[in-house]
């Protein structure tokens, strides 16, 4: 198969191939290749080729389903009804939800298949996917090294060609970091365009659900289908989705595309540096206009989101105490099954954040750290304010530099932290953001370039994405990973 | 009242891992105190951030809060969610005794 979304939906509603035949041999790629890249927790394969049978019966039936048979990934802090989610944490054993996840539930309805759950960093927090409580997943462009985080699993997933496509969640660059580590492509929709509801909290004010594809239509198309109103997520925006696809061939002649000043960071790898020059002709070859916009807050976004992610995660997070679901881990009094429950449940970067967002949230530093970061946060979409009148979009590296190697940063959070330095500013101002490959390094590592646009500007968005795209020329050849079985 | 920074120290950390219901190992307690620290100086940076000058500073940098109707609508039901409780007893979660067992703090 030529492994992308549509052409499989196009080949499935067209009866040439089986839904069923499509799952099969996505799983049998997941089987071969799982050993080596630890993307999946879960894989599903009775459930998932029953799915594939319902989905044949739709489409003999005439039901048009945009996305017939596709099979997809779905990262494990979602809901997919009777499957267990673990947030790759200890703490969740045994859970299984209720009920889909709205997103995943719209996707199921337009004919998706899930082939299985993909691995992250425990509860969302990390750029590895290294701390996951079960297993690091691996690079396919290089085995020695991350996928990127925390949707590492999903990323993987795509990059080797296990599945069209996967759904990550991104929090502060959860789904383009890892995109672009992976060399495929990763869409965060504005704050509000996806329902959160069956996505387990991790900062509320900045989740969202997400595609990670081979190109830019694909995550489109999957875009198109989860998006919109929800009446189960208050802050699921009433507003139309318009028409994601329909943008995608727009062109961006006269565009204006603002080339962010902050992007050129000291100590920028080279090879980015080098690379994003090549972005800048890319999009002058496709007829933009090329400019330098400044945000000048966005230098300070990683201190920002440190505290206001932290603090909402500390919340969130104090639902887990062994009472109502999950791991129990003492029968002593309620304070030490809490206590034990929790400490034993959790693994130590989330940890780390349930501190920091208690020490922020605590009294006498709430003002200086909470308060501040929030007031802040607002100059900084005020920043952005200013900046799209300049620019129709704004673009960055996705990423300061290659993945590094597994275990490289394990001992200092703060530099693991500051893998997301590009992807974070557009997380706090509720902006949708793409990361799109953008060339690789002279080892064969991907590169990705991030391009932003202003809340709920998704069309223009796609429009210059797709250009951007067609312009790179992004190798098409798999990774050393998916050799074996890719076409 | 008047918030300050300060350094991070042991103290902090052992009454921050006490609200957050967390118990670290005292042998581990510099390391922790070690890495907060470095973070929350990293963090101290937004202090050089001017407060927002159109007196829109305490609004929400994305949106407000949207609050739906208060109406009552069908759930997933009681034994749907019963099903992940780690201890039930005739349809009811069972927890450690509450009241009269010293297990308040």
């Amino acid at each position: 198969m030529s492994g992308l979304a549509r052409a499989v939906a196009a080949d499935v509603a067209a009866r040439r191939r089986s839904a069923v035949e499509i799952a099969a041999e996505s799983l049998d790629r997941i089987e071969r290749a799982n050993p080596d890249l630890n993307a999946f927790l879960e894989v599903s394969r009775d459930a998932a080729l029953e799915e594939a049978k319902e989905v044949d019966r739709r489409v003999a039936a005439g039901e048009p389903l945009p996305l017939a048979g596709v099979p997809l990934a779905v990262k494990d802090n979602m809901w997919v009804a009777g499957r267990r989610v673990s947030c790759a944490s200890r703490i969740l054993e045994g859970f299984v939800p209720p009920g889909d996840a709205t997103a995943v539930g719209r996707l199921r309805q337009a004919g998706a298949v899930f082939v299985g759950k993909t691995n992250l960093d425990e509860f969302a927090m990390g750029s590895s996917t290294e701390n996951s409580a079960f297993q690091p997943t691996r690079n396919p462009w290089d085995l020695s090294r991350i996928p990127g985080g925390s949707s590492g699993g999903s990323a993987a997933a795509v990059a080797a060609r296990l599945v069209p496509g996967a759904l990550g969640s991104d929090t502060g660059g959860s789904i383009r970091q890892p995109g672009a580590c992976s060399g495929v492509v990763g869409f965060k929709p504005s704050y509000g365009r996806v329902s959160r509801w069956g996505l387990v909290a991790f900062g509320s004010s900045l989740d969202q659900i997400g595609p990670l594809t081979r190109d830019v239509s694909d995550a489109a198309r999957i875009y198109a289908v989860m998006a919109g109103a929800d009446p189960l997520d208050s802050t699921c925006a009433a507003r139309p989705v318009g028409d994601p696809e329909g943008a995608l061939e727009r062109g961006i002649e006269g565009m204006r595309i603002g080339f962010l000043a902050e992007g050129e960071v000291e100590g920028l790898d080279s090879r980015v540096a080098e690379n994003l020059e090549a972005c800048r002709q890319a999009f002058e070859r496709a007829g933009a206009r090329v400019s330098v916009v400044s945000v000048p807050r966005a230098t300070a976004a990683i201190a920002i989101y440190y505290v206001v992610a932290s603090a909402e995660a500390s919340s969130n997070l104090a639902r887990y105490d062994g009472v109502r679901y999950g791991a129990r881990r003492s029968d002593g009094s309620v304070a030490s099954l809490y206590v034990d429950t929790r400490t034993r449940g959790f693994g130590a970067e989330v940890k780390r954040r349930i501190l920091l967002g208690t020490f922020a949230l605590s009294s006498g530093y709430y003002e200086a750290y909470y308060g501040r970061a929030m007031r802040a946060r607002r100059v900084l979409a005020n920043d952005f304010e200013r900046a799209f009148g300049a620019a129709d979009v704004i673009v960055c590296p996705s990423i300061p530099a290659p993945a590094f190697r597994l275990g490289e940063k394990v001992d200092d959070p703060l530099q693991m932290y500051l893998s997301d330095i590009f992807t974070v500013p557009a997380s706090l101002a509720g902006l949708p953001a793409i990361s799109i490959p953008s060339g690789r390094t002279p080892e064969g590592l991907p590169l990705g370039l991030q391009i932003m646009a202003p809340r709920f500007g998704e069309e223009t968005l796609f429009a210059a994405a797709r250009a951007f795209e067609r312009e790179i020329d992004f190798p098409s050849d798999p990774p050393p990973a998916a050799r074996p079985y890719a076409t | 009242m008047a918030s300050e920074r300060r350094t991070v120290t042991l103290g902090i950390v052992r009454k921050v891992a006490q609200l957050s219901r967390l118990s670290l190992p005292e042998e581990e307690l510099s390391r922790w105190t070690e890495q907060l620290g470095r973070i929350v100086s990293y963090i101290d940076q937004i202090e050089a951030i001017p407060e927002s000058a159109n007196g829109d500073a305490a609004e929400d940098a994305v949106s407000p809060t949207p609050v739906r109707n208060d109406e009552p609508r069908p759930g997933y039901g009681r034994e749907a969610l019963g099903r992940n409780a780690p201890r039930q007893f005739q349809g009811f979660g069972v927890v450690p005794r509450v009241v009269g067992a010293g297990g308040g703090e």
